[in-house]
């Protein structure tokens, strides 16, 4: 569990960030939504100690986050960031392996898990292959099973914090991976992800957290965060709110 | 990318090429001397009852040992000062020169060499040390400055460590250059000799701080082999998968300044090797660095010690800068990659 | 190789043997390695030409020293090289090295003699007086130093008598007309220049580069051009060509630039040198009167 206290955050000397208080509970995939400049990616920064607050607290599991000893926090906390720049050239399971980096649990558990994580992210394929010679879209789902390969296979008491996964997936991949993250949740992670896509959110998120100007505009289910009044406040786009036929979660479209 | 050989196969080739470079730069010298002698001579000095000639025995004891370590340790700690350096900057194409190390210790040893003089008062005795000391000392002092200026709110800023290594490296160049200028004919020349790196006149005095720098690097280096795969994803990667990365990046440029300036003040300026071996081998082995580590010693030292024989036989009984060799070999060798690899993409 | 080298060194022998002027007792059987210019012409001076199996690549006088195996820069000696030649003694000046080297060959019972480099007689004297006892023949090196002092006395003593003002003189050493040097206080080429009578304008210490216009304001009346790159004329044209402000010196234009030898300056004094500084006075005051003997390099 995560949770942040009236959270003042800045870049630069720039606010960003405004008396925010957040939870994330096990087991459970919150989604945040905001325009570009909201303050996604700085609230992360902060949630995963690369920011220092100005104001206000992080705890993982009821302990300040930067109390926590580094490898100790990686077996717990796991972050993907929006980008990679790894330019060198490792193999797709080594990639992966990475995220047993804080885990002594030997060679033979690790080559397990990584291909259980690669299967997750529908990416077993790639084993075997160059890092370097893998599409962008191939590039992100390896990261993400790099990711789940550091948490896996998921307890409660762990988080992971996913900034725009499905930036670079096609339709397909991009519900393969918001899937394999609600499984993962649902073994008792707390999982945050940033998206763009509403209707992904809508679909695949517990609650979500709607940013607007480094503030909360609002917070909770997705049937009470997407409003046409929300969503034309915060991304001033007019919008109709209709129901996903089949599994009834606001459908949003754009008028 | 596949790695080119299997791990194992790779290794014992690495060794394979290891001994021959060993057994080569014992047994290569302008003064020829038969097996069964050599080995004698070998057995002698390492304390075993056995008499050799005393020509050869001192040849072995006295020249060819010592001169085999130094080379066995410079090139070994140079290798792993490259892979330090091109993990630090996630480059494959990096160098330790760039945290200064080694304009300073260029600029401390011309320091020595043209003012030197002037502090007559020393015993002739102490100047090769106090050379050694000098560049050591130089490259050691640039390196702080380097990572001091890199810092920011408390943590080391590889961009502006880079920025600021490439400034001071042209400072001190300007630095050489002035007094170069007014070094007089013989003092240039001593300068340039040093420039170009020798294992000549290698001395049990002068290997053992090379040899302790050697096990320092040895011993702390593969222990951050994880951290250094980590690194290569990207600092902030790094710390999420828990690695203490502001450590990493400390020790790395400790264990580089040490290495690489004592490889220096040992042998002087030596280039291509620290550039050369990490790539080389990750083309083999792939850039994972728990078999980078060991790999580029192995690789490093061979090198050296092949460079080294070919620079005392090939104008006997006069002998090259080593620096000249490893660059004569070197650099097509590294062009000759650059080209194919074009090819390839 | 190694035979040609022997062969030419039997050569020598038996010219310089000719040459010699008394029957000193050299071991015969002596071995030499020479690392410095100056000592090689001294030991091939003292009839030691036989005994010297290598020398070091300042070693360029007389020519067929060149022929003899090379044990490359006196400053960055090979221990191993050398003791493959089994040498009994290292003879060079204080410039040699580097100094683990000269440990390691001393360790190896090789004999190492270091001479002076300075540019002054007394160092000719103490120079000569070492090499006459490593060449156990201290009596012909005491009349060699003689014979050299009394050439260059000669040639002192014919400026005695003169009147006329020193002539201004500056020393330029570039490379094939390029980066002129000029010899300042201190210097092989000002101590050169002081015994020909001339008065040095240049008043750096050592070697230092100039730019042409400090060389016009200096006025030389006489410019002596080395050249480590081209020889006599060559040099002379070379050096005007590029550094054309020069052609307005006094010197330029009244055609008064004798060439040095460079390896004259380096690396000690010279045998050649009473000869040098005789050519040299020659040109500062053309009307002295030298014999022809003298001014060729074979006094008696």
């Amino acid at each position: 569990m995560l949770e942040c206290q009236h959270l003042a955050l800045a870049r630069g000397g720039q606010r960003i960030i405004e008396d925010l208080s957040l939870s994330l509970r096990d087991g459970e995939v919150l989604a945040v939504l905001g325009p570009n400049g909201a303050g996604k990616s700085t609230l992360l920064a902060a949630l995963c100690g690369e920011l220092a607050p100005l104001g206000g607290s992080v705890q993982l599991a009821g302990r300040a986050l930067s109390a926590w000893p580094a490898s100790e926090r990686a077996q717990r906390l796991a972050v993907l960031p929006q980008q990679s720049s790894l330019s060198f050239a490792f193999s797709v399971d080594e990639v992966v392996g990475m995220g047993r980096l804080p885990h002594a649990s030997g060679q033979q558990r690790d080559a397990a898990i990584v291909h259980e994580a690669l299967q997750a992210a529908d990416a077993a394929h790639l084993r075997g292959r160059n890092y370097l010679e893998l599409s962008g879209g191939e590039r992100q789902r390896v990261h993400l099973a790099r990711v789940l390969a550091q948490l896996w296979p998921g307890a409660a008491g762990q988080v992971l914090l996913l900034d725009e996964p499905t930036s670079m997936l096609d339709p397909l991949h991009q519900h393969v991976t918001l899937n394999a993250v609600r499984r993962f949740s649902a073994a008792g992670a707390a999982v945050m992800v940033i998206l763009h896509d509403l209707n992904l959110a809508a679909r695949f998120a517990d609650r979500i957290l709607l940013l607007h100007q480094g503030r909360a505009q609002a917070l909770g289910t997705p049937h009470e965060v997407l409003t046409e009044a929300n969503v034309l406040q915060v991304f001033e786009l007019p919008v109709i709110l209709s129901q996903h036929p089949e599994l009834g979660c606001p459908w949003v479209i754009p008028r | 990318m596949k790695p080119l050989l299997s791990r194992r196969l790779a290794f014992v080739l690495l060794g394979v090429l290891l001994l021959l470079a060993l057994w080569l730069s014992l047994s290569v010298g302008p003064v020829a001397m038969d097996v069964a002698t050599l080995l004698r001579a070998l057995a002698a000095t390492l304390g075993m009852p056995l008499q050799a000639p005393e020509q050869a025995q001192l040849i072995v004891a006295q020249i060819r040992l010592p001169r085999t370590l130094l080379g066995l340790a410079a090139g070994g700690v140079l290798a792993l000062c490259g892979v330090a350096m091109q993990g630090l900057f996630r480059n494959p194409l990096a160098d330790p020169g760039l945290i200064g190390v080694s304009s300073g210790a260029a600029l401390g040893a011309a320091l020595m060499i043209v003012l030197g003089a002037s502090l007559g008062g020393l015993a002739p005795a102490w100047s090769p040390y106090l050379l050694s000391l000098s560049a050591f000392a130089g490259g050691l002092l640039v390196t702080a400055l380097v990572y001091r200026l890199g810092r920011r709110q408390g943590r080391v800023d590889v961009a502006t460590m880079l920025l600021a290594g490439v400034a001071l490296a042209a400072l001190a160049g300007a630095m050489i250059g002035l007094l170069q200028y007014l070094a007089d004919d013989a003092t240039l020349r001593t300068l340039t000799f040093w420039n170009l790196g020798s294992l000549n006149g290698a001395s049990y005095a002068r290997l053992w701080p090379l040899l302790l720098v050697a096990a320092l690097l040895l011993w702390r280096l593969p222990r951050w082999a994880q951290g250094l795969n980590a690194l290569l994803l990207g600092e902030s990667e790094a710390r999420h998968l828990g690695v203490d990365i502001e450590q990493l990046k400390r020790q790395l440029i400790l264990l580089t300044a040490l290495g690489v300036g004592a490889a220096v003040a040992a042998c002087g300026m030596i280039g291509f090797v620290g550039l050369m071996v990490p790539h080389l081998m990750r083309l083999l082995l792939g850039p994972d660095h728990r078999s980078l580590i060991p790999a580029s010693m192995l690789a490093g030292a061979s090198l050296l010690l092949l460079a080294d024989v070919l620079a005392r036989v090939l104008i006997a009984p006069a002998e090259l800068p080593i620096g000249v060799v490893t660059a004569l070999l070197g650099a097509p060798f590294f062009l000759y990659l650059l080209i194919k690899g074009r090819a390839h993409a | 190789m190694r035979r040609k080298g022997l062969a030419l060194r039997c050569v020598a022998a038996v010219l310089l043997s000719q040459a010699c002027l008394s029957g000193g007792a050299i071991a015969a059987d002596m071995r030499l390695i020479s690392a410095g210019g100056a000592v090689s012409e001294w030991l091939v001076a003292l009839g030691a030409a036989d005994k010297v199996v290598a020398v070091d690549s300042t070693s360029r006088h007389p020519a067929f020293l060149t022929q003899l195996p090379n044990v490359g820069y006196q400053r960055s000696l090979s221990a191993e090289g050398i003791l493959a030649l089994h040498p009994d003694a290292l003879i060079g000046t204080e410039e040699m090295g580097p100094p683990p080297v000269l440990k390691q060959l001393d360790g190896a019972g090789v004999a190492l003699h270091r001479l002076s480099a300075e540019a002054s007689l007394a160092a000719v004297q103490a120079n000569l007086r070492k090499l006459g006892d490593v060449l156990n023949a201290p009596e012909q090196a005491a009349q060699r130093y003689r014979a050299f002092y009394h050439e260059l006395t000669q040639v002192t003593a014919a400026l005695q008598p003169i009147a006329q003002a020193k002539p201004r003189v500056l020393l330029l050493l570039s490379h094939a007309g390029g980066n002129p040097m000029v010899a300042g206080r201190e210097s092989a080429g000002d101590w050169l220049i002081n015994l020909a009578g001339g008065r040095n304008v240049a008043t750096h210490q050592g070697y230092q580069a100039m730019t042409s216009e400090a060389l016009l304001a200096l006025a030389p009346e006489v410019i002596v051009v080395t050249d480590r790159a081209l020889q006599g004329d060559e040099a002379r044209r070379a050096l005007l060509q590029q550094q054309p402000a020069l052609a307005v010196t006094p010197a330029a234009q009244a055609q008064r630039l004798p060439f040095l030898d460079p390896t004259l300056l380096v690396g000690g004094v010279s045998p050649r040198v009473p000869a040098a500084v005789a050519q040299l006075a020659q040109a500062f005051y053309p009307a002295l009167k030298l014999p022809s003997s003298l001014l060729a390099g074979h006094a008696p």
